[in-house]
């Protein structure tokens, strides 16, 4: 019989938080998507606009531009008392944020889980660790802190600048302007992560990838359309997520909305959305695929 | 291959474990215990050793029955994978990554802190011959020197249960031999290493255990040589070279047991086959010293994984 010493020592020092653990995917795709020229430029662009936008904050409380002008700063002070409401962060931030960033997950998104399912990596991923919802959290990581950058983190920027600009009144009667770009960006921020995501764990082939995510976010709008005017139903905006995401938006920051779909209609669709995206998550992210 | 002295919670245990796939059939009631050292599992393509394979490292579950690894369950992977380490047969690496950041970035996904984490990469790399190697990007690795850089990842965390799937696909003997070296190496450090390959005469080499799978069942386990004993139905085959073959095929026909005895030109010597190995070595000695024979070789000529692959499954398949 064979004697087998085990004269090995096992690691047995502390060990890392399991979020850290985490963030090791995403620092990684990151690498990659760093590299990207038209990712570096998209980017400065965002936040060029977020910078254009604290300039127009700006503007109306220096005094020395308003003299270059020569402006009544009076005058000046009594148009833009009104000025920067919760419609003028709707209109000329959210509303360009979201679309920033959809475009910004259709360069980035498609590429997070196809690499690893083509190459046959999830097996490596999963002989860690790491549970496979670790890894859709540590994937989706990589959108989430990106459109982070580019959506609420810069939206709060703007209103705790308008509120050290304008007072704590402004801030007190305008809250709902940053509940609503928290809350509004972090739920559009899930729908993109886990659409793009499914989307990239299904289509293996980047292009069509991307095309798929540009059909589910324009062309569900049309056919939402379709149904709704053949079937006389609302019912059928519920597949058309971005019309439903402005619907939500208008309701957190207390605008009216372009449609007259119900709200819980609204809040449903991304809903169904998410739902149908973790379960073909859960269905196709094994390390190994069943082929029967 | 149980040792009574041993622990379920030492061992890899398979106890009546089957995977389906939907209708079809993975492996089947199947029930092992895998000791330290280095286990190889066998059989043609389809037989079931990937199966086995991922019923270990838990990225498959069973249908039916219950896998422990040293006592853990696969359905825990915090537990499991710091006692287990996979090579996968599959070229996977992130695009871009060196040798180095492949195996850092698995170790911090470990929860290996920065230092720890560089040094475990830096020690793994060396242990392969990989140190020179570790800055250069993956892609630009000959296949040699990557299926080692895949053993470094499935070893830098110091797993006690080693599972590589194929790890000497695609290598030149002189990479085999350094390959098979290190896994030496893992099993006299008290490891449990599972191979699987299909070089038979280098499973012989490698390993002291054998698992046969075909279709889904184990059909055999254990010590090849053991395995061999016990397959009555095929006699085993004993080389002998002596300087007078006719005198001695007459002296050991006469013996209970021994089935045939051929003078085979090829071989250049006496090829016997006898149903009781044991009993024969006992007799042939006496013939020798009664008669005065010189022998040159003694040795078994079908006691190796080759023959006993060729008698239970591709045998078995030639009847059907």
């Amino acid at each position: 019989m064979a004697v087998y010493e085990r004269n090995y020592r096992r690691y047995t020092g502390d060990l890392t938080a399991e979020f850290d653990r985490i963030l090791v995917f995403p620092r990684y795709a990151y690498e990659q998507i760093l590299r990207s020229r038209l990712f570096q430029r998209f980017m400065t662009l965002c936040l060029v606009w977020s910078f254009v936008l604290a300039c127009l904050l700006y503007i109306p409380h220096n005094l020395g531009f308003i003299k270059a002008f020569q402006l009544d700063p009076e005058v000046v002070s009594r148009t833009f008392a009104n000025f920067f409401t919760a419609k003028w962060f709707f209109n000329w931030f959210m509303l360009p944020a979201g679309f920033m960033a959809m475009i910004l997950t259709f360069v980035v998104g498609p590429v997070l889980v196809t690499s690893d399912i083509r190459n046959n990596g999830l097996a490596l991923y999963f002989s860690r660790p790491v549970t496979r919802s670790e890894y859709v959290l540590g994937k989706s990581l990589v959108l989430i802190i990106l459109l982070s950058v580019i959506t609420w983190i810069p939206g709060l920027l703007l209103f705790g600048f308008q509120s050290y600009l304008e007072g704590l009144d402004w801030m007190k009667d305008n809250y709902r302007v940053a509940v609503g770009i928290f809350v509004g960006c972090w739920i559009w921020i899930l729908v993109l992560s886990l659409i793009s995501l499914a989307l990239s764990a299904y289509v293996k082939w980047k292009p069509a990838a991307r095309l798929s995510l540009f059909l589910i976010f324009f062309v569900a709008g049309g056919m939402a359309s379709v149904i709704n005017l053949m079937l006389r139903t609302d019912w059928g905006s519920v597949i058309n997520i971005t019309d439903m995401m402005h619907v939500i938006w208008a309701s957190l920051f207390g605008i009216e909305p372009l449609t007259t779909t119900p709200l819980w209609v609204a809040f449903l669709s991304p809903l169904l959305f998410c739902g149908v995206c973790l379960v073909l998550l859960a269905r196709k992210l094994r390390p190994y695929e069943i082929v029967r | 291959m149980t040792d009574p002295t041993r622990t379920r919670d030492q061992d890899i245990v398979f106890d009546n474990v089957s995977k389906f796939y939907g209708e079809v059939l993975g492996v089947n009631r199947v029930h092992l215990t895998i000791p330290p050292g280095i286990t190889s599992l066998v059989g043609p393509n389809g037989s079931g050793k990937t199966t086995i394979m991922n019923l270990v490292t838990g990225l498959l579950h069973p249908s039916q029955g219950n896998v422990t690894i040293l006592g853990l369950r696969p359905d825990q992977p915090e537990q499991l994978f710091r006692h287990v380490g996979y090579c996968t047969q599959y070229d996977s690496f992130p695009r871009g990554f060196t040798g180095h950041e492949f195996l850092y970035s698995y170790l911090r996904v470990h929860g290996y802190d920065h230092p720890t984490a560089t040094t475990m990469t830096q020690r793994s790399l060396e242990r392969v011959g990989l140190s020179q190697a570790a800055n250069r990007r993956i892609a630009a690795y000959s296949k040699g020197m990557r299926q080692r850089v895949k053993l470094a990842q499935a070893v830098c965390h110091g797993p006690s249960v080693l599972v590589l799937d194929e790890p000497l696909n695609g290598l030149d003997p002189m990479a085999r031999e350094e390959m098979i070296t290190v896994f030496r190496e893992l099993a006299t450090e008290g490891k449990h290493v599972i191979i699987s390959s299909h070089i038979l005469h280098e499973v012989d080499f490698i390993s002291g255990q054998v698992i046969l799978l075909n279709e889904g069942y184990v059909v055999a386990e254990g010590n090849i040589r053991n395995v061999r004993s016990e397959m009555e139905e095929h006699p085993l085959q004993i080389l002998v070279r002596c300087d007078r073959p006719a005198a001695l095929a007459s002296r050991v026909f006469e013996q209970d047991g021994v089935v045939e005895a051929r003078i085979d030109k090829d071989l250049d010597g006496l090829l016997i086959k006898t149903r009781d190995a044991n009993s024969f070595y006992l007799a042939f000695n006496r013939i020798v010293l009664d008669n005065d024979f010189k022998i040159q070789v003694v040795a078994p000529a079908d006691e190796d994984v080759d023959a006993v692959y060729q008698y239970l499954i591709s045998g078995r398949k030639d009847e059907a």
